[in-house]
């Protein structure tokens, strides 16, 4: 474009309630952008679908892959996870216990939101593999977060060793240190 | 060629005998002013409620759920659509040199319009609600809204029909957009079967009802706060400079690119959703190709004022529009940012989106509004305003809360984004109680608050300057305002 191109009123002012106008050029760097953008819009398009033939399901599931090498699958690992019943697992899982339970178990365990820990009813089954499956699922339609992914199989086997320990008479095991106990530690495993 | 610039003096060219409806205008400003007080007090009530949540009150009706869509509608529908009604009514007969087409339609679009707002303002914190974000108001009122638009329209397009130019300014072309576009996104996203007086359901089910809302949801961002307020832009920004517009070419081409590629890019709502990946793709490219065009209204702004840069320093009006057009810019290049998979993957559910809202919303619609109030304030009443010296405090009151209001946003949506994606090392969510990230966002709901104030402050400010300005009697001298 010539100088002499430049700030050129059209002329249309008196249609325009006195607002002249001036006839200049796109600028060259809006046009680049706007091609750019446009070329850039196409390849990525066909790139996506048709060459990479990528999509948001392939791309869920290359994550998932990277994760299962990087860290076993939740289920097995819960599945290799005992419930100990030693003084060690029985306070960590207390505090496992205070941090998230009580809201809705009550301080006491006595129950709220949720239902009482401490009595002889077990909904979900009072088995530690059944209490260990219960925190690790979840009771989703009734307000029970999936502890799952949450704490892991470690602290879950804490705080249901924890809970356990204060409820003998329905889980049916021995206190913790007590000496005739037939075995201390139990077998846990998700059944699924 | 140029004429007195910053003046009350009307354009160059005037026709004999034309007497223009300025009371139809006056009408539309009283209510935009109003209307802003009203829903930028709700969102400051809203934002109080998400940093302090007793202001919720413990009761139905004044809970966040509810006073959320009314904040909404209230700056969008009654602040936004009032100015945009305002700017058209007094440039349209201007530009095309004829009064009104039918005063009558013009009084029962104001006042039918006003009557919807305040039934939406009724019917929401009642509860009533179609559950479609932006489109929430039950089916009656749906009905009133179409009637009332389609009287609009009948008065735009008769006023076409009867001016006295030939040639149609840039201005006219984008207010055309918004009443056409706005019809058709209304009436296909609101239809629904009627089951009682307040509720119905919704003609489309699932993915079809989500794509539609979404349809509907990105124009009317793009055919209610964006292209009239570019007509706004195009009829005000000149007029108040005083300076030729930078290029028609330009104005031409970025109007029909950004019509047509607004209309495709919806899909940008709905990326990760269980909408057909093709559909999401075509929503991000036409979103990224979006740039440019809306950069052109931005480049056209922004050059339009050369030459006019020393009175930007001391002019408030000329300041707010020059920052109204940054924000254009800054909002509509991220959100073709935000429609990239990868990035949206992180910005989507996440205070960024408010952010990027409120940049355009208060940024852009809100500066730009200001900017006509206080311009048309003196021509129309012919006085000059009663506080000569408060549109510049506006101004930095206004300025310094929306940077506040987008800064704090910006930190507690990449804060949250990010803190929901970490694992630790064993494979764990990092932070797998909800209630930690919250209060993560804790100091920044109350810095987005204080932001909010400040831009309601000055709101206050010019609502008390207009009402005291036009309640003086008019002087003799009123003409050099
Ligand atoms: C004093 C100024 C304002 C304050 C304090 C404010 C505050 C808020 C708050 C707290 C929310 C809810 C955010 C959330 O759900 O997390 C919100 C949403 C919203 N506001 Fe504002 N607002 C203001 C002005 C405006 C203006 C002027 C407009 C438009 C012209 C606007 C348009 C919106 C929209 C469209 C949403 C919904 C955003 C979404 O769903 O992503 N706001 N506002
Ligand atoms: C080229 C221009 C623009 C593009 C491509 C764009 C894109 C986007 C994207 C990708 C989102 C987030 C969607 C999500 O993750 O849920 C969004 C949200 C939003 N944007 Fe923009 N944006 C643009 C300009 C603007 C402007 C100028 C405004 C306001 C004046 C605006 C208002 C909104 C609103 C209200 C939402 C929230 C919608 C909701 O309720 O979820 N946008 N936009």
């Amino acid at each position: 474009m010539s100088k002499k191109e430049l700030n050129q009123v059209l002329g249309h002012a008196d249609e325009a309630d006195g607002i002249e106008e001036y006839d200049n050029p796109l600028p060259n760097w809006w046009l680049g952008l706007f091609y750019f953008t446009i070329v850039w819009g196409v390849l990525y398009g066909i790139n996506y679908h048709f060459v990479a033939h990528n999509s948001e399901v392939k791309t869920l599931a290359a994550e998932m892959a990277d994760a299962d090498a990087k860290w076993p699958r939740q289920a097995e690992a819960a599945a290799a996870t005992e419930v100990k019943l030693t003084p060690e697992a029985v306070a960590a899982g207390e505090a496992v216990l205070t941090a998230n339970c009580v809201s809705c178990h009550g301080a006491d365990m006595k129950g709220g939101i949720g239902p009482n820990l401490l009595d002889t009813t077990w909904i979900h089954g009072g088995a530690p593999e059944n209490i260990v499956n219960t925190i690790t699922k979840g009771v989703p339609e009734k307000g029970m977060l999936t502890w799952g992914p949450i704490l892991g199989p470690e602290k879950i086997a804490e705080v249901a060793a924890y809970v356990i320990s204060k409820n003998h008479e329905a889980t049916g095991t021995p206190a913790v240190g007590e000496p005739a106990a037939p075995a201390d530690t139990t077998k846990a495993g998700s059944p699924s | 060629m140029q004429y007195t610039a910053g003046t009350s003096v009307a354009g160059a060219a005037r026709v004999e005998g034309v007497k223009y409806d300025e009371d139809i205008v006056k009408m539309f400003l009283i209510a935009s002013v109003t209307w802003a007080v009203v829903g930028l007090l709700v969102g400051v009530i809203i934002a109080l409620q998400l940093a302090w949540w007793p202001a919720n009150l413990g009761l139905p009706w004044t809970t966040f759920g509810r006073l959320r869509p009314l904040h909404t509608n209230a700056v969008i529908f009654a602040f936004g659509g009032n100015i945009v009604f305002t700017g058209m009514y007094h440039s349209m007969q201007r530009l095309l040199k004829t009064r009104m087409w039918s005063d009558t339609l013009s009084r029962i679009h104001f006042w039918g319009w006003q009557l919807i707002i305040v039934s939406a303002a009724v019917t929401l914190p009642l509860g009533l609600t179609q559950a479609k974000e932006y489109a929430e108001l039950i089916w009656p009122i749906d009905i009133a809204i179409t009637l009332i638009w389609v009287v609009m329209a009948v008065n735009f397009f008769g006023t076409l029909a009867i001016r006295k130019v030939e040639h149609l300014y840039v201005a006219i072309w984008f207010y055309m957009s918004f009443v056409l576009v706005i019809a058709v996104l209304h009436i296909t996203n609101s239809m629904a079967m009627p089951a009682t007086l307040t509720r119905s359901y919704p003609v489309y089910a699932g993915l079809t009802d989500a794509l539609v809302q979404w349809w509907y949801g990105h124009n009317a961002v793009g055919f209610f706060l964006t292209t009239p307020f570019l007509g706004l832009m195009y009829y005000y920004l000149p007029r108040i400079s005083g300076r030729p517009v930078f290029s028609y070419r330009l104005s031409i081409i970025h109007f029909w690119a950004l019509v047509f590629l607004y209309i495709w890019a919806g899909p940008h709502h709905l990326l990760y959703s269980a909408l057909p990946e093709w559909a999401q793709t075509l929503g991000m490219i036409f979103s990224v190709m979006l740039i440019a065009p809306s950069w052109g209204g931005m480049l056209n702004g922004l050059l339009t004022l050369r030459g006019a840069w020393d009175r930007v320093r001391t002019d408030p009006i000329l300041k707010f529009l020059v920052v109204a057009v940054s924000f254009y810019g800054m909002s509509t290049f991220e959100g073709p940012m935000m429609s990239i998979r990868a990035v949206n993957l992180l910005s989507h559910y996440t205070n960024w989106t408010i952010g990027h809202v409120h940049s355009g919303a208060l940024g852009w619609n809100g500066m730009i509004s200001f900017a006509m109030i206080y311009w048309l304030v003196p021509e129309l009443w012919k006085r000059p305003l009663a506080h000569p010296t408060w549109p510049t405090a506006h101004f930095w009151l206004a300025t310094i809360g929306i940077v506040l209001y987008t800064v704090s946003m910006w930190a507690a949506g990449l804060t949250e984004g990010l803190m929901w994606r970490a694992f630790d090392d064993s494979g764990l969510l990092k932070y797998p109680n909800f209630v930690d990230i919250v209060n993560q966002l804790h100091p920044f709901y109350w810095l987005r608050l204080v932001g909010g104030l400040m831009f309601l402050t000055g709101a206050i400010m010019m609502a008390i300057n207009v009402f005291q300005t036009i309640s003086r009697p008019s002087s003799s001298t009123a003409a050099a305002a």
